[in-house]
């Protein structure tokens, strides 16, 4: 395997990305390590600031099963030593139809241990009109 | 008016001038960028003002017209604001597309300007 031709913020990206949605999959109210007390998450348009807010409301979501496809994602490193990456895909959770998301994490290095400062979620819809 | 935190204000002010000038000229976005900043769209990366500009005027359409469903504005550690945006496009006679975008803003001598730009068709494979 040809591990070394991908930049590095790519592979920190991608690998956050895989270990994110596979632990909201398997089992969401496990997400607080990726957080801190000055991460912010936005989730369809409401805000929660820190670590025991949004591991608060990522548990308290109404569904039992979720299974999310990742369509797209890009990475890229900001001028700070971050690294962005963003996340188009698919999720379904219970028996509800497939829905489209968006989804956008910023990625600091604390420590030796890359964290996420902030995180938004949004489903793909719209008023068609 | 005074209600919205400073980076909804930041972030709704570049999202909006964003789209007017991409849909008016295009060309005209090049104050948005610097020699640091990097885009991705659809997958390739492109790296500084030049290169940008570049592939956003080369881009094979006469008529563009965003609308936006949604956008989210935090702010970052480093003083930067995210913003994000899901909405929807039409291009010259195609069919209306949705897609979603991403911009990193920092102040830089008092200006804010996009250091990382990611756009993406909202295009699934079903399988």
């Amino acid at each position: 395997i040809r591990m070394g031709d991908k930049p590095i913020w790519e592979q920190i990206g991608s690998s956050f990305v895989q270990h994110y949605y596979q632990l909201f999959d398997a089992d969401r109210t496990q997400l607080g390590a990726i957080y801190i007390d000055a991460s912010c998450l936005t989730w369809e348009g409401q805000q929660f600031q820190g670590k025991a807010a949004i591991v608060e409301k990522l548990s308290s979501l109404p569904f039992q099963k979720i299974a999310h496809s990742i369509t797209a994602q890009d990475h890229q490193p900001t001028p700070d030593s971050c690294i962005l990456s963003m996340v188009v895909g698919q999720l379904k959770a219970d028996d509800d139809p497939i829905m489209g998301f968006h989804q956008m994490f910023l990625l600091k290095n604390i420590n030796d241990a890359w964290v996420c400062t902030n995180d938004m979620f949004r489903l793909a819809l719209h008023n068609f009109g | 008016m005074a209600e919205k935190p400073m980076w909804e204000q930041i972030g709704a002010g570049f999202v909006q001038h964003y789209y007017q000038q991409f849909d008016s000229n295009r060309g005209l976005l090049a104050d948005l960028y610097t020699e640091a900043s990097c885009l991705t769209w659809e997958g390739q990366g492109f790296q500084g003002k030049n290169a940008i500009m570049e592939k956003l005027t080369n881009l094979p359409f006469q008529k563009i017209q965003h609308s936006i469903t949604a956008q989210d504005h935090q702010p970052t550690p480093d003083s930067c604001v995210i913003s994000m945006v899901v909405g929807q496009l039409k291009v010259d006679d195609d069919p209306v597309m949705g897609f979603h975008q991403l911009f990193l803003l920092k102040n830089i001598d008092n200006k804010w300007i996009c250091s990382n730009d990611m756009f993406r068709l909202a295009l699934h494979n079903f399988g």
